[in-house]
């Protein structure tokens, strides 16, 4: 078999990146790591230089100024995105607001669908309109799924067209075709209870009586970040050895619950010792009173599996000028900032350094992995069908 | 006017019941199930024989799809090493946990019916309201209350260490999972079983008796063949329904324990609409066969009375010798069971509501749900409107599920060719797949259907409170079929003879003898309204239809207060609260007209 070909991000190229991204202008980084706090106010946007926005903080006055198309914007921007992005003190409604005191002649309004992104494939192949302009909140299986079902795009390819996205981290970029952008990610890893049980170092060390029983984790079927999770163990025991590890998992009493809610609500009902979960743990959970014993966070193999979040302008969109204003919007260095604390998910522009909880407590793994698009394309759904089914059936 | 109301009235509404039903249910599971059988324009059982000749699905029964003709040799082999054991695959194991949660709620069920209605005591009409009371609660919080109660470091543990017991270890265990079915099903055969029981003709056994019957003869002569066409509905509809369940069985038994409708949700997340349609299919057929074959079973067994007088209720505690008493110290017992199967998860539930994740009190979740009240951000799904979306959606689907059942009950109970059939598939509500349904919706009401060169799109609050009557009225029918049958035919002939119309007949001497099973059917339809969740999100245009579980599940998403629950807990919490004021003021207002 093929030896796949793993996207990584090593310590060299990580440095090769931030240099590159310092050529791209994004000289401003220091001096906005200093005015954080007031950075983070919807008015206050005047340290903006990054190359995706124009330079019109003017436009709280009535006319714009010179800078031309994105001063005159008008008219309504329909986002589609996940429920849990929108309403109060979510990274949407502060993405609303700020977008629109931007260009007063604009208005953001968001749809968000249950079953996500399938409702505008689902409309797309049935001939019925799709009203959004752009899509918030796509991952990479999900585009994977988009392109199999889909023989007409759905997604616009904006490669170029989108200020700032060439400041997105290479090692997040996952749609070859350039129409998914990046703007946040999440690092699947383990919350683990220190008093219980050590700190879980490798995959295999899974396997040993140390940690019988002392795993939860979510439905691959149906969660994220279970999903993520068996993504993961495929890629650190590859496709032909992953269903043996799971084998070896499961006797050693790994639980396969049904989403992340209730499996950390399992874990912190102290089911379990060991939950798949997030990097980010700790930012909730630090300070006076709180016992971080309970909130370790275990990078397997030294990694945590990426789990980008992109957006991507619908092809049969009216309001293609509008939905690329947005998209670069999302990218510019305060939006980063503010969706990386309201989502609590990493910025996925290079060299955005968000403050306060979520700097100091969310934790990056050391090698981040992620599956790139070529490879999920045609696997992914017979990986996870197989894993089920065995599961399932043991 | 009377007789014009008997030549239109009923037939109207038959037709009106037909119509809501065509709409926004034929139509749209017939969308999906459609391609379980065709591709293109003819028809096919490859997706069928594709489904039921994988041993994952079927196990050792697919060779009857692969290889009818090897049977016999399968058999004869299996025979010959000593009858090793067999699965059946994903039916099979499905088919299995949904028997023994039937047993289990038929178990727990009963002798609350036994209470109920042979008992008095303070509290009886509170507690008969709120019997149904689990049948709203979102899984999630069901999920949450039994690993508070049940979990390894729940309440349940505490108290058995109390009595030098335990620990046990239900989590991630089939028992946990029939538990929480049981938790959820016995109060179905609890209320179905009460309200034939509260209609049983005393007269009939004082008969017996004086005929030299004892009372266990009496019981079990008279009584139970009145009480059987319930307690069968109960334990059918209890199988169907565990048949198809499915958050709950990944939320507390976790993947190795999972069901059919976990494939079929699968399937329609990948759009491999096929598959997902033949499972529903599948699943419909023999959830509809078990329906038909049942009420085969009770249009047999189904005795018309005289009119009901109901029997006299004992007292519960009369004086301290009673306590003595053999029946009441069971009861006594099956009370402790109540208290921990069903009390210990919904308290734990309110307990979570104020707790933080580090034990502490708190208020804050409750602070929450103020703070989305007067959030102004869009889609911030505010409790009051919640509150009131669920209580004006729950009373327009009972207005509706009402005469829709009884008008479908009605049908039922004349002696036609077919008319068995007939009710089966009317009955179909409860035998198809939330999953499915769900996705047929969408694709005929939500992104609409073409007629005559327009898109036609059915949604809005108008659209659910339909879709929740529809989901709603077989229990009408259900409670109100048995009871109607079982009034004596002469007593309708009489009325008949002296020139009353079948209409002033139906409102003047049949209602009023099924008013308990109407007043219990009100309740399982306003409660399936309030519980609903998939065709409401469906069919709700925005925050500003959304109802109490959707609230709900939109809270559970919310990180504003860390990665707890919280939040939901205390929708949840406010979910109970306004329920049991409901069902309370549904039996009372209910009660009136009941005797």
């Amino acid at each position: 078999m093929e030896r796949r070909r793993f996207l990584t991000r090593t310590g060299a190229g990580l440095a090769g990146l931030t240099a590159l991204a310092g050529c791209t202008g994004d000289g401003t980084t220091t001096e906005s790591d200093g005015t954080d706090s007031s950075d983070s106010t919807a008015s206050d946007t005047d340290t903006e230089t990054n190359s995706s926005s124009t330079t019109s903080e003017g436009t709280t006055t009535d006319e714009g100024t010179t800078t031309g198309s994105v001063a005159e914007l008008s008219g309504t921007l329909n986002v589609a995105t996940y429920t849990s992005f929108t309403g109060e003190d979510t990274a949407g409604n502060w993405l609303k607001s700020a977008f629109e005191s931007e260009h007063p002649e604009v208005t953001v309004e968001f749809e968000t669908p249950e079953n996500g992104v399938n409702r505008y494939i689902q409309r797309q192949s049935q001939g019925a309109s799709i009203d959004a302009d752009v899509f918030v909140g796509l991952n990479t299986g999900e585009l994977v799924r988009v392109d199999e079902q889909l023989d007409d795009a759905l997604f616009a390819s904006a490669s170029g067209q989108v200020a700032g996205s060439d400041s997105v981290k290479s090692s997040l970029q996952f749609d070859p075709d350039g129409r998914a952008i990046p703007y946040d990610t999440g690092y699947i890893s383990l919350v683990y209870d220190e008093g219980e049980v050590e700190e879980p170092a490798t995959f295999d060390s899974l396997l040993e009586p140390g940690y019988e029983n002392a795993l939860i984790t979510e439905n691959a079927q149906q969660s994220d970040p279970g999903r993520a999770f068996l993504l993961w163990t495929i890629h650190n025991k590859g496709a032909d050895g992953y269903l043996d590890y799971w084998t070896d998992l499961i006797d050693n009493g790994t639980q396969v619950l049904s989403d992340w809610s209730t499996a950390y609500q399992a874990y912190t009902d102290e089911e379990a010792p060991m939950v798949v979960s997030y990097s980010t743990d700790q930012v909730y959970y630090h300070g006076e009173g709180v016992d971080m014993s309970r909130h370790q966070v275990g990078f397997l193999n030294d990694q945590g599996y990426a789990n980008p979040e992109g957006m991507a302008q619908f092809a049969g969109t009216e309001n293609a000028d509008l939905a690329r204003a947005f998209m670069s919007f999302m990218l510019t260095e305060e939006a980063q900032a503010e969706i990386a604390v309201r989502n609590v998910q990493f910025p996925a522009v290079e060299g955005v350094e968000s403050g306060g909880d979520f700097g100091e407590y969310a934790l990056e793994p050391p090698e981040p992995v992620t599956f790139s698009y070529d490879e999920l394309s045609g696997n992914v759904g017979g990986w996870i069908d197989e894993w089920a089914r065995q599961v399932a059936s043991s | 006017m009377d007789h014009r109301v008997d030549r239109f009235v009923l037939p109207a509404g038959a037709v009106a019941t037909l119509a809501t039903l065509l709409v926004v249910f034929y139509l749209p599971v017939g969308s999906v199930l459609a391609s379980a059988i065709t591709a293109g324009s003819r028809l096919t059982v490859d997706p069928l024989l594709t489904v039921l000749g994988d041993p994952f699905y079927t196990g050792a029964a697919h060779s009857l799809f692969v290889d009818p003709l090897g049977v016999s040799g399968g058999i004869g082999r299996w025979l010959g090493a000593g009858l090793p054991p067999v699965g059946f695959g994903l039916f099979g194991f499905t088919a299995y946990q949904a028997l023994l949660s039937t047993v289990a709620s038929v178990v727990v069920g009963l002798p609350g019916a036994y209470l109920l209605a042979r008992f008095e005591f303070p509290g009886r009409r509170f507690l008969r309201s709120v019997t149904i009371l689990p049948f709203v609660m979102p899984s999630i919080m069901v999920a949450v209350g039994f690993l508070a109660m049940f979990g390894r470091t729940g309440l349940f543990n505490d108290l058995l260490g109390l009595v030098g017991l335990g620990p046990v270890e239900l989590t991630f265990t089939l028992e946990i999972v029939i538990m929480a079915h049981a938790f959820y099903n016995a109060p179905l055969v609890t209320r179905l079983v009460t309200a034939a029981w509260e209609s049983v003709d005393g007269r009939r056994v004082e008969t017996a008796r004086t005929l030299g019957a004892s009372p266990l003869r009496a019981f079990r002569d008279v009584i139970v063949p009145q009480l059987l066409p319930a307690l069968g509905t109960a334990a059918v509809l209890t199988f169907v329904f565990t048949f198809m369940s499915f958050p709950i069985v990944l939320a507390l038994g976790g993947l190795q324990l999972a069901t059919v409708e976990v494939w079929l949700f699968d399937r329609v997340q990948n759009l491999d609409i096929t598959e997902a349609a033949t499972l529903g299919a599948i699943e419909t057929a023999l959830s509809l066969g078990l329906i038909y074959l049942y009420l085969r079973f009770e249009a047999m067994k189904l005795q018309s009375g005289g009119e009901s007088r109901g029997l006299a209720r004992e007292r519960l505690v009369d004086g301290w010798r009673s306590l003595a008493d053999p029946r009441r110290l069971g009861l006594l017992a099956y009370g402790a069971v109540v208290l921990v199967l069903f009390v210990g998860p919904l308290a734990s539930l309110v307990i979570e509501s104020v707790t933080t994740p580090g034990g502490q009190f708190t208020t804050e979740y409750y602070g929450f749900l103020l703070s989305q009240q007067s959030g102004s951000a869009t889609g911030t799904v505010r409790p009051a409107q919640a509150v009131s979306n669920s209580l004006l959606f729950g009373v327009g689907a009972l207005a509706l599920a009402l005469p829709m059942g009884l008008v479908v009950s009605l049908v039922a109970t004349r002696e036609r060719r077919g008319s068995r059939l007939a009710e089966a598939l009317l009955t179909a509500p409860l035998a198809v797949s939330g999953i499915v349904l769900g996705l047929g919706m969408l694709q005929t009401l939500v992104f609409g259907t073409e007629i005559l060169g327009h898109r036609l799109t059915v949604t809005g609050p108008v659209a659910i409170v339909a879709a929740h009557a529809v989901a709603g009225y077989p229990f009408v029918t259900r409670n109100v079929t048995p009871a109607l049958g079982a009034i004596d035919d002469r007593l309708v002939d009489a009325a008949r003879s002296l020139g009353a119309s079948r209409a002033r007949t139906l409102i003047d001497v049949q209602l009023p003898l099924i008013g308990a099973a109407l007043v219990a059917g009100a309740a399982f339809a306003f409660a399936i309204s309030i519980g609903e969740f998939d065709s409401t999100v469906l069919l709700a245009e925005g925050v500003d239809s959304a109802t109490m579980p959707v609230a709900l599940e939109r809270y559970t998403g919310n990180r504003s207060l860390g990665p707890n629950l919280g939040p939901a807990t205390a929708m949840g919490t406010l979910l109970l609260a306004v329920t049991t004021v409901s069902f309370v003021v549904i039996d009372r207002v209910g009660g009136r007209w009941e005797q």
